[in-house]
């Protein structure tokens, strides 16, 4: 695949070299970096969206996803950050995931807040679970455990942070809670859990659903605004009184380099809020089993500030767990 | 169950356009296993645009067909050229070169392409008996299962290497290598040097390229001529392909227990098709009379890693449909196909789509052995490779490997990476160290850690814990078993002689 994104690159700039230009964009083809591995959530994604992106921006023009994995999303965060604002690399980017190293004192080569943010696609809440034979019935019985192992995927990453942060606000930490951490990801996480690695786990609710479906787990409470359409009868932390948890999300959104022209940044935004009330493609994430969260490019900005405070505010409790 | 099977076999064979999707991801698979680097991700990540308008089971034979024929185009390079075609085809180089040495590498071929078929049809088979209790057995393996298998691994490793002090050593700095980057547990960076590359550790893909590919260019830069050494004809008659299938059915012990012990492997996700096809290796090392027969073109030495390699196939889908965790790299890719077509899978996929999974299973039979067919009748032409000359050869071998490991992350620093291993390989051929030691400690290395880490949390520092876990203490006598055979064989030979 990246050796025809090469090939296609190369057809590109020969394209480009001889096409005059009349100064409308967009001329060429688009490349939106996914600082993750193929095959991922945000992989999908890019797949479900570039195509629709497409169609909104121009006929004829192609969006290429492009797979920068590396150093847990930073490398291809900033090879967005630094091409050239001209429009033709974008990237999709994970909120907390990508501000998360910053805030826990570790060099990045980016500035989020410097992006010209174009809009958000997904926001998913996360669900607490417990295995579903389990004696643990609601926060309550969790508060009441003697012993308690959180599975997780390894220090920096927002699941973790999220447990963490839950584990302080729910005053699970006098008990001296152990951290299983270094799991590859969410599901394999949760087959953790199922197998019994350890008792509970916190997991976005998309890869969740099917193993509560299939009565492997079950869900205690979700964190958001709302409750769930997935589990209309889990409560949230709102509910259960504490609303310190409500923001605790993982959110894709889309953006450009630092410093684009203004004209060129309101010609990407405006495609972008077409593509997200297009049938087609609302009918292409449903399928896919996306959360589509729309959030215009200013409202999607402002929401790396809202996290940068939110997980600065919890900077104490975020160390690692299993520091040797 | 029943049911589903016809239809998924009707709903195969009844329709063209399904035919032709199938031939196309076979011949695609192919291409992607000969040439190094590429491999059945990058084939998959390739194809899956052109799924968009296509129903599921349609985009899943595509995908099938890729899967399934992947190895056996792999398996071609790592006889004719010593480089693994993908990384499960390391452990083929052994033997598969060495015939190819000796002007047999049509039979080696052939071999190769049936174990890949008997293999893939016990895999395929195995996978359909246990998909009901799938669950059960990904379950058994937890964090203390997962290091014991890795120390099984790294146990028959150095019990089947021929010099036992080099393979340690190699093995040692397979381990080190393995340690760089970043520690997810620990939350420190390891011998990275500050060097951002360095981060996610080394990749294995530019491993394997620069150690076989990159490597054996060199050496045969400083040799001169061609690979083969048996004369300059590149006559490849069918009878040696046919005399490869032979002694493949011949071998059917070797077979069988490759085939074994791929689809066992291979259902632990995490653990992959490189440790599958060199543990399958030792075994039939191991077990034979005549060891020392291995590494010089032995057929059994094909046989057995191909077996295992096209097994795990069928092996992986366990966790992968069972929970959604893929077994392998390819098998990741697959399930973001899955998702996309809005099929998710995982415990809810087996309930509802059964007979989807039939057309998989399906597919990718017809797969393997389409490709098996491809790569005999093809082993006419491809076999002439072994008798170009270096001239020819060697830039087109380093050029190819350079770009197919650049292009498994376009990263630039996997390309150097690359050239460091073909450095290093070269010595470690040149003073006779085992390349393939190095490579199962520098994969087992983080398997190992990992777990070992996990366990002693799980644990709370407590090591019995080890013992008390069933799989784990099942592995831990396996180890133990496969530590003391030479021992018993000495014994067995001192009280013979007496």
């Amino acid at each position: 695949m990246r050796f025809t994104t090469l090939l296609i690159a190369l057809l590109v700039l020969i394209s480009g070299c001889s096409s005059d230009t009349d100064g409308s964009f967009p001329q060429n083809n688009i490349s939106m970096v996914i600082p993750y591995g193929p095959g991922g959530g945000f992989d999908t994604t890019v797949r479900v969206f570039a195509p629709y992106f497409a169609n909104h921006l121009g006929d004829g023009i192609t969006v290429l996803p492009e797979n920068i994995p590396g150093t847990g999303g930073r490398r291809g965060t900033a090879t967005v950050y630094r091409a050239k604002p001209d429009g033709y690399t974008l990237g999709i980017f994970n909120l907390p995931g990508l501000v998360l190293p910053s805030v826990l004192g570790e060099k990045v080569d980016y500035e989020l807040r410097e992006l010209s943010w174009i809009g958000r696609v997904e926001s998913q809440d996360y669900v607490v679970l417990v295995q579903a034979a389990s004696n643990i019935h609601s926060i309550q019985d969790l508060q009441a455990q003697e012993k308690i192992t959180f599975v997780s995927i390894g220090y920096g990453t927002t699941v973790l942070s999220a447990i963490q942060i839950m584990a302080e606000q729910l005053g699970l930490m006098s008990k001296d809670p152990i951290f299983l951490t270094g799991y590859e990801g969410t599901t394999d996480q949760l087959v953790a859990l199922v197998r019994g690695d350890g008792n509970v786990t916190v997991s976005p609710i998309s890869t969740a659903v099917q193993y509560v479906q299939s009565g492997n787990l079950r869900p205690l409470a979700v964190t958001g605004q709302n409750r769930n359409r997935n589990f209309p009868d889990v409560p949230t932390f709102a509910e259960l009184g504490y609303p310190g948890l409500t923001p605790l999300n993982v959110q894709r959104s889309i953006a450009g380099p630092p410093g684009m022209d203004p004209a060129l940044l309101t010609q990407l935004r405006e495609a972008f809020t077409r593509v997200m009330a297009d049938p087609g493609f609302l009918e292409a994430a449903a399928k896919a089993q996306m959360d589509v969260a729309p959030l215009d490019g200013d409202r999607a900005a402002a929401e790396i500030d809202a996290n940068f405070s939110y997980y600065e505010k919890f900077k104490a409790n975020l160390s690692n767990p299993n520091q040797q | 169950m029943f049911d589903s099977l016809l239809i998924a076999f009707s709903y195969l064979f009844s329709d063209a356009v399904n035919l032709l999707y199938l031939t196309l991801g076979v011949v695609v698979g192919i291409l992607f296993g000969i040439i190094p680097g590429l491999g059945g991700a990058t084939a998959i990540a390739l194809l899956l645009p052109l799924t968009f308008g296509m129903a599921p089971e349609q985009a899943i034979i595509l995908m099938g067909g890729i899967m399934g024929a992947v190895t056996a185009g792999g398996a071609v390079t790592a006889i004719l050229l010593n480089t693994p075609g993908t990384a499960p085809n390391a452990a083929t180089c052994f033997d598969g070169f060495p015939l190819t040495q000796q002007g047999k590498a049509g039979m080696a071929i052939g071999a190769a392409a049936t174990s890949h078929v008997i293999g893939g049809i016990f895999g395929l088979f195995t996978l359909t008996l246990v998909l009901p209790v799938a669950k059960t057995i990904v379950l058994w393996f937890g964090p203390p299962a997962f290091f014991m298998l890795a120390l099984l691994g790294l146990t028959s490793l150095t019990v089947s290497s021929g010099n036992m002090l080099r393979g340690l050593i190699a093995a040692c700095v397979g381990l080190f290598i393995g340690f760089v980057g970043y520690d997810e547990i620990g939350g420190t960076e390891r011998y990275t040097g500050g060097i951002d590359y360095m981060w996610d550790g080394l990749n294995i893909v530019p491993v394997l390229i620069g150690l076989f590919a990159i490597a054996e260019m060199m050496v045969l830069f400083v040799k001169g001529g061609a690979i083969s050494e048996a004369g300059s004809q590149a006559q490849v008659r069918f009878t040696d392909t046919l005399e490869g299938v032979k002694a493949a059915i011949k071998n059917i012990k070797t077979l069988l227990s490759g085939s074994v012990i791929g689809t066992v492997i291979g259902s632990i996700p995490g653990v992959g098709g490189v440790v599958a096809a060199f543990l399958s290796y030792s075994f039939a090392v191991q077990t034979s009379k005549d060891k020392e027969l291995f590494g010089k073109g032995d057929i059994r030495g094909v046989i057995a890693p191909e077996a295992a390699n096209c097994s795990k196939d069928g092996g992986s889908l366990i966790p992968t449909l069972a929970f959604g965790v893929p077994g392998s790299a390819e098998m990741a890719l697959f399930l973001g196909v899955l998702i996309l077509h809005g099929l998710n899978p995982g415990p809810m996929l087996l309930i509802e789509r059964e007979y989807t999974i039939f057309v998989l299973i399906l597919a990718l039979l017809a797969a393997m052995i389409l490709s098996a067919v491809f790569i005999c009748i093809a082993a006419y032409y491809l076999v002439r490779i072994a008798y170009i000359d270096s001239s020819i050869l060697i830039p087109s071998v380093i050029a190819i490997s350079l770009v197919g490991a650049y292009a498994v992350h376009n990263s630039i620093g996997d390309a150097f990476a690359a050239a460091f291993f073909g450095l290093l390989g070269y010595l470690m051929v040149r003073y006779d160290y085992p390349r393939i030691t190095l490579v199962i400690a520098l994969v087992l290395c983080s398997l190992m850690e990992k777990n070992y880490t996990q366990s002693m949390i799980m644990f709370g520092g407590d090591w019995t814990g080890f013992f008390k876990d069933n799989t784990s203490l099942v592995l831990f006598s396996c180890s133990a078993i496969a530590l003391s055979i030479p021992l018993i064989q000495l014994l067995y030979k001192k009280g013979k002689a007496h």
